[in-house]
């Protein structure tokens, strides 16, 4: 269990298991195999968001724009896929390649101008939000090709394709921040990055590649929703960018840098997940399900702020 | 570069300067429009720009982003531009209120488009959301036999198409104390939330579900998404508002059962039509009403574009 | 012999999660005089101001100041009964001026916010009478770091305080401010107020002190008189062993030469310098602060740029864009400024190690775990870090410690040149002495090392040649018979 590596996490691990406790007593429905099914199908797209975001807040980044990234992926999937003369890998591509583009609009921005990535990434927000109207010209594109419906609808031996898409990622991400060089870096550029760049480290490189990444991850995530709700739609994953940085916190990424686990994020992600649902279940008011979600969000961030001191002292 | 510029502004101003000229004599019509990033609305909008070429008025649209502040700047400054009518289609039924009053105050006419505010303006074109409600409820009371179980996936809780179409439903539940609402949620009018939580509804109640009405189509279709998902769209019935091009797709193909249709094409024509009669001091009604009509799988040939 | 106590600390005990850092210690200091705290770092000296101060509670034990109990009191109740405590780290607010920080936190009592130039006014009298010649005006952040030390001196004089304690004071101070520090300590003896003063350097010490005390390992050794010591028997005293020689002089035959720097400059910083380092070679680079040392050291290890001149490593012209093109062309740096620059504090003693060499450990970008815990292993054991082992954090080491890992860094990525900047500064004197043996060992397996230091001793006692900066200007080059501490001050301060 790689959960069990992830010691800091310890205590909002057990946090989910209490609540997943507390669900399954509540709700005979909960604890069954069709519903974890359905859980963690809707909680991948949140997911695949907020591991993209993980890599950039454990750098001392953060990035606002993966909402709209969402969207402009989204729609440009949705346009390659409404031509049918066009293979699917086509608009998977397509929309790839948007995210991918709009990460390293967001990352040449912020390490050739110095600017703050708040303000990088909320500009580009706004800018990703207008070329997703601009290009589907305010109205929702359907009629997809059905293969293409198929990444967000379909299923592999009774495993919905969304989960097997967040498993892999999940694996890749993982490695990638525990066991590579890359992942090395972007630690250690989190928790001191003047220190990092005097060791030799190329930090507007790594920075590069991290907000590219989180602009793939955005654009694969504008693929898997516009293919689950069958449409390109321009204001799709409007607040995405908000639950996965959430998510990414209440998983124990620390918003100061240099700290945070890809295993942390899928507990933070599957936890709001879970709320989400056992809160439905359970037909309380989504009025309620705010509130039990902000409370949360700041639950982990003292449980943060209070490890740090630790930490410190 | 600077010539350049200079240029552009020198043009910009001599075809402002010739446009103004030449069309001394047309009507002015500045309508500001709830959001430009809703379906609905712009096929009202497109319909109104329509209606204005056809009768040869001057129209200019302004998105107010779902503001209502926005809103009301945008009608100070078509007062300030002195246009013949304005027209507004309100973000909220209060907030967007004190436009009505302040371009009745400048002696400016103002019609409220799809939907109301408090203050009453000199026309409104649009219909009654509590209507379309009443409507879609009814046609579930219908297919159950006025006895059964269901599910309501609201809008955007506190908005007035949520208000009014929430009251047009209850309406019609007291009518039939046999249908049962076995549960209320926001869908936050948008298709992959409501399809989760359609997703988590069939969890909890499965196959006692009988009927869901969503407050609009999107949610409709996210609706039917998961009941397809979970092989019980066959047993379910699914309506909902709006009959926006996918949700008629959907009808045809015998998805979604069926969905109220508000005419847009109309509801834009008729503001521009009332505009035009208000500007050249002609006899006007000062409510349009344009009727909700339900889309089934026998009609739905009609309304397809 | 103690009738003039001021204070008196009685049997303070305080463990942290059962680990005791101070075990019965009881100390009584004088009015007028200045009594020095000595020990290795983690002795408990810190520990035991900050119980002074306040900042911690003791477990057990009591503190009176004349005669009052005010053990238990809070730090802003301690500080009103007059114990002040210069920081090592200075603690002031960058943007408020020199007289809003001196005032700062007593505006309410006497001074208005709004009334500046009273507040002004008061601050010049006060910078005066310490001989300071300081704008109150300025803001902190435009001071040095000496000046800013002086302003938080005269903002504990501003607190009429009876007690000041000086926490590693001169760190940062070139020898000319150490001598105007010194001045203002013994106009402060005679205003009466004890001084607690706490430092590594053992020349400071017997200048200054009127009484020592040692620590070691959070117990009291010894309250002596400082004419009953000298510097042998203080060393023993602290260290608990004896340290024949504090400088080991190896002989070694100098190789061909490693770098060579010809005309360098960055504007307005430095200019002009001139100087090659052979295999085998140690460099001095001596000066006050200011003179341009560390920046030289910078522009070398890529850190900044260079506006003119030529580096020539291993006989090959050379420009450095970032530390990276530095650190590949055989150059390590070991930075001044160890937190800023030197480490990662979240990440492990062994990820710091292999930070500047990791791609030695990869295959595919991927690290290669065992590999590098095999290396970082034998670093971890050649320099006798003190810690829990390679994957302790290096936030909760101690600063001797981290200077080790930040060695350590450098020394995984196999240069040719090593700068060694203040390598010293702030670490005890067992682990100086470990890290004189490191530059003589690397000296004899043919490294070429420049150092810069601002202890004489070490420059003198490392170096095989000194060159001496004023103000960015190189004024000299001394081989090591004809350098002298007098020499290089001469020059130092031309």
């Amino acid at each position: 269990m790689p959960f069990i590596n992830a010691l800091r996490q310890y205590g909002i691990f057990l946090a989910f298991l209490l609540i997943c406790c507390f669900l399954s007593y509540a709700s005979s429905q909960f604890l069954t195999i069709s519903n974890w099914t359905i859980i963690i199908t809707q909680v991948s797209i949140n997911a695949l968001l907020a591991f993209g975001v993980t890599f950039v807040i454990i750098t001392g980044g953060i990035d606002l724009s993966i909402g709209s990234i969402v969207a402009v992926a989204g729609v440009v999937a949705a346009l390659l896929a409404t031509q049918p003369d066009l293979p699917l890998i086509v608009s998977i591509l397509g929309g790839l390649l948007a995210g991918l583009v709009f990460g390293l609009l967001n990352g040449l921005i912020i390490t050739k101008s110095k600017i703050a990535p708040f303000i990088v990434t909320l500009g580009i927000m706004t800018v990703g939000r207008g070329l997703a109207l601009i290009l589907s010209k305010g109205r929702p594109i359907s009629n997809l090709s059905d293969s293409f419906n198929f990444i967000g609808g379909g299923d592999i031996f009774g495993i919905p394709f969304p989960i097997i898409v967040l498993v892999i990622v999940f694996i890749i991400s993982y490695l990638l921040l525990k066991n590579t060089v890359f992942g090395r870096y972007v630690y250690a550029i989190g928790g001191n990055e003047q220190a990092a760049w005097a060791s030799g480290i190329n930090v507007n490189k790594i920075k590069m590649a991290v907000y590219a990444l989180c602009g793939t991850l955005a654009g694969l995530a504008g693929i898997l929703l516009t293919s689950r709700i069958t449409t390109g739609q321009p204001n799709a994953g409007a607040g995405f960018e908000l639950d996965a940085i959430a998510a990414a916190i209440i998983g124990g990424t620390s918003t100061s840098g240099g700290i945070g686990t890809i295993s942390g994020t899928l507990i933070g992600a599957l936890l709001i997940g879970v709320i989400n649902n056992g809160l439905d279940l359970l037909n309380v008011s989504s009025y309620y399900q705010q509130v039990i979600m902000g409370a949360i969000i700041i639950g982990a961030v003292l449980l943060d702020s209070w490890n740090q001191k630790k930490m410190a002292s | 570069m600077k010539k350049v510029i200079f240029l552009l502004i020198a043009i910009t101003f001599f075809s402002c300067n010739s446009s103004k000229n030449s069309d001394e004599k047309k009507i002015k019509i500045g309508a500001t429009m709830l959001s430009m990033q809703n379906e609905f609305i712009v096929n009202i909008a497109d319909e109104m720009q329509k209606k204005a070429d056809e009768l040869g008025a001057e129209l200019i649209i302004v998105d107010a982003e779902r503001s209502p502040l926005k809103q009301i700047e945008q009608v100070e400054s078509f007062i300030a531009q002195k246009v013949d009518v304005i027209i507004m289609n309100p973000i909220e039924f209060e907030a967007s209120s004190p436009a009505v009053t302040k371009a009745l105050a400048a002696k400016i006419p103002i019609i409220n488009v799809n939907s109301a505010t408090s203050a009453t303006p000199t026309a409104f074109v649009g219909s009654n959301d509590v209507e379309s409600a009443r409507i879609a409820m009814k046609y579930i009371a219908d297919k159950l036999g006025g006895k059964g179980n269901m599910v309501m996936i609201h809008g955007l809780m506190g908005q007035a198409a949520q208000l009014q179409r929430e009251e047009g439903s209850k309406e019609v539940l007291k009518q039939y104390p046999e249908i049962k609402l076995l549960a209320q949620q926001t869908g936050e009018w948008d298709r992959a939330k409501s399809m989760d939580l359609m997703q988590n509804w069939i969890q909890s109640y499965g196959n006692k579900i009988n009927a869901v009405f969503a407050h609009n189509d999107e949610m409709g279709l996210g609706a039917v998404k998961a009941l397809q998902a979970a092989g019980l769209k066959d047993k379910i019935l699914v309506i909902s508002v709006d009959a926006i091009q996918d949700a008629l797709q959907s009808v045809q193909k015998g998805e979604l059962n069926a969905t109220v249709f508000q005419n847009a094409n109309q509801q834009g024509a008729g503001a521009i039509e009332t505009a035009v009669k208000i500007a050249k001091k002609q006899a006007f009604e000062k409510d349009v009403l344009i009727p909700f009509e339900l889309v089934t799988k026998e009609n739905v040939g009609g309304y397809l574009k | 012999m103690f009738q003039n106590n001021i204070l008196t600390l009685n049997n303070i005990s305080k463990s942290f999660s059962g680990i005791k850092v101070l075990e019965d210690v009881s100390l009584q200091i004088e009015k007028g005089k200045v009594h020095a705290l000595m020990g290795e770092n983690g002795a408990g000296k810190s520990t035991l101001m900050k119980i002074l101060v306040g900042l911690l509670q003791a477990d057990a034990g009591e503190i009176l100041l004349e005669g009052e109990v005010i053990s238990g009191l809070s730090v802003h109740a301690i500080l009103g009964k007059g114990i002040a405590m210069i920081h090592q780290e200075i603690l002031m607010v960058p943007d408020l001026s020199v007289a809003q920080n001196i005032f700062l936190g007593k505006e309410s009592h006497r001074f208005s916010w709004l009334n500046a130039s009273e507040i002004n006014h008061k601050s010049k009298q006060i910078l005066a009478d310490l001989k300071l010649n300081i704008s109150p005006k300025i803001k902190v952040k435009n001071l040095s770091i000496a000046d800013r030390q002086m302003v938080e001196i005269a903002k504990a004089i501003s607190n009429k305080a009876k007690v000041i304690i000086m926490d590693e004071p001169t760190s940062a101070l070139s020898e000319i401010e150490v001598v105007i520090l010194f001045g203002i300590i013994e106009s402060l003896k005679n205003q009466g107020v004890a001084i607690i003063y706490i430092s590594h350097k053992m020349d400071e010490i017997f200048k200054i002190s009127d009484t020592i005390t040692v620590l070691r390992d959070g117990k009291l050794i010894t309250t002596k008189k400082a004419e009953e010591l000298d510097n042998q028997s203080l060393i023993n005293l602290m260290v608990g062993r004896e340290i024949s020689e504090l400088f080991p002089v190896t002989k070694i035959e100098v190789g061909k030469t490693l770098i060579s720097v010809k005309n360098l400059g960055r504007k307005n910083v430095f200019s002009d310098v001139n100087f090659e380092v052979k295999a085998g070679e140690v460099l001095g680079l001596a000066g006050l602060v200011g003179a341009g040392r560390s920046e030289i050291a910078r522009a070398i290890a890529g850190l900044d740029k260079i506006d003119a001149g030529t580096i020539t490593i291993d006989s090959e012209e050379t420009q450095f864009k970032s530390p990276l093109d530095a650190i590949r062309l055989g150059i390590g740096f070991v930075t001044e400024d160890r937190k800023a620059l030197g480490f990662i504090p979240q990440m492990t003693i062994k990820e710091n190690f292999s930070l500047a060499s990791l791609e030695e450990f990869s295959k595919m970008g991927f690290v290669n775990t065992k590999e590098e815990i095999k290396s970082t292993q034998i670093v971890y054991n050649n320099l006798k870090v003190k810690a829990s082992g390679l994957s302790q954090k290096v936030i909760n080491l101690s600063g001797g410690n981290q200077q080790k890992v930040v060695i350590g860094k450098v020394l995984m990525s196999n240069p040719k040149i090593i700068i060694f900047d203040e390598p010293t500064r702030g670490i005890d004197v067992g682990a100086k002495f470990e890290i004189y043996k490191l530059i003589n060992t690397l000296k004899a397996k043919g490294l070429a090392i420049i150092l810069i230091s601002s202890e004489m001793p070490e420059i003198l006692g490392l170096c095989d040649r000194i060159l001496v900066l004023s103000r960015g200007k190189q004024m000299a080059i001394l081989s090591k018979s004809e350098a002298s501490q007098e020499k290089i001050m001469q020059y130092a301060i031309h």
